[in-house]
């Protein structure tokens, strides 16, 4: 279990190292960002109860938001990948079921299966996180700022 | 209640979800405020320190583009002093003149965090308060405008980037004078828009557009960029696009010009508004 934790963290720590010094640099044709940290929400273990789920969406979002100093945005569509995932894996569950314990991998459950529940899951976050960029919720509370 | 309990309980990740979605949520629309709270800025504090040996690191690539760059701006300098003693935008710190009172100070810095693939781009800058930076301050590049200061710690400074799309800069076509209001579309980094210029105006590819000083943040005539393109928009303005001269991708050392007498302007301008 401690074992488990420790893997878990040691995954979180790279992809967020990988997220802030390699791919926040990488823009594929000026604009688009590879977001790879949404990858520890996908490799939670299938049985991960719901509501833990959720919290580690919402820290993971929050720490990358903080680090990038986009405030929300990030956090906003983790906490939605995370509260979607159940329902794709139960959408996308293999004949037998998953096994207790089991990690969603690719070498378990099959390439056509890990592809399916990674776009789908990759493109929820993606759709709100840009959404929120593009529209600016903020406009609609607040008046942009002034003129210079 | 009971009935209650059992209902939120059958919910209880739905609940959940929309909690920390709102949370989320509430962040995003107090952007404004966001880079002041202590607590970001104390996260930031952390990572300034990593970005700035990044971004040292970096800077070496640059080196030799950058020594070519100052030497070119040296040459330019010395012309300018030779040609003419009224150069005041040149004056790197505060003299006493009684023949010309010095408006703007010009003092340098260096980028140390910057975005261009964002709507609303900010960079940071390695000086704060202390070394007598403060906001609304202007950021130019040697190149031409770079942004506006728009908050300050004790060493460190956030800058709003010309390619924020709240950004708003008062420009000028500097062959007729014609004034309107230069802001980013969010596309292309490197282009952004001057609206505001009546139909009748006669503008050409490749005017030079610079800023007008009507906002007492930048000084008057300072580079901003090239047209590329003019095309109408509606009945009576023209809708123009400009090639910055700043290359944001590659945003490295800049100047920061603080106006010493806004202060002074604004106030006497409050009065009438």
């Amino acid at each position: 279990m401690i074992n488990r934790i420790l893997r878990y963290a040691l995954i979180f720590v790279l992809l967020l190292l990988l997220q802030l010094f390699l791919f926040n640099n990488i823009q594929f044709s000026g604009y688009v960002n590879p977001y790879v940290y949404i990858l520890f929400i996908l490799l939670l273990p299938v049985d991960i109860p719901a509501w833990l789920l959720l919290i580690i969406s919402f820290f993971t979002g929050l720490i990358i938001d903080l680090l990038t100093g986009t405030p929300g945005m990030h956090t906003a569509a983790t906490v939605l990948a995370g509260f979607a995932r159940p329902y794709v894996l139960r959408l996308f569950s293999p004949r037998e079921g998953y096994e207790t314990g089991a990690d969603p991998s690719m070498f378990v459950y099959g390439f056509k299966w890990f592809l399916l529940y990674t776009v789908f899951i990759v493109l929820l976050h993606h759709t709100l996180l840009f959404y929120l960029e593009v529209f600016r919720l903020s406009d609609f509370s607040t008046p942009s700022s002034g003129y210079c | 209640m009971r009935n209650l309990l059992n209902f939120l309980a059958g919910y209880n990740n739905i609940i959940i979800f929309l909690i920390l979605e709102g949370i989320a949520l509430s962040l995003l629309t107090s952007e404004n405020n966001y880079h002041n709270t202590r607590f970001v800025k104390g996260i930031r504090g952390i990572t300034t320190a990593i970005e700035r040996s990044v971004s040292k690191t970096r800077s070496y690539f640059s080196l030799r583009e950058t020594a070519e760059k100052l030497s070119a701006e040296n040459a330019s300098l010395r012309n300018n002093i030779e040609k003419s003693g009224e150069a005041i935008n040149t004056v790197f710190f505060s003299v006493t003149d009684s023949v010309f009172r010095q408006k703007y100070f010009w003092s340098s810095a260096e980028v140390i965090n910057n975005s261009v693939n964002r709507q609303k781009n900010f960079f940071t800058l390695n000086k704060g308060y202390n070394q007598n930076l403060a906001r609304d301050m202007a950021v130019v590049s040697d190149d031409g405008v770079a942004g506006v200061i728009v908050g300050c710690s004790s060493n460190y400074s956030v800058a709003m980037s010309v390619l924020n799309t709240d950004f708003r800069l008062s420009a000028r076509i500097r062959s007729n004078g014609y004034f309107g209001s230069l802001n980013w579309d969010g596309r292309d980094y490197s282009h952004a828009i001057l609206s505001e210029i009546p139909q009748h105006v006669i503008a050409n590819v490749g005017d030079t557009i610079e800023t007008t000083g009507y906002s007492a943040v930048f000084p008057e005539g300072l580079m901003i960029g090239t047209i590329t393109e003019i095309e109408k928009s509606g009945s009576d303005f023209y809708r123009i696009s400009v090639l910055l001269k700043t290359d944001f991708k590659k945003l490295n050392y800049v100047n920061v010009i603080g106006n010493l007498q806004k202060t002074e302007q604004q106030e006497l301008e409050k009065q009438f508004q």
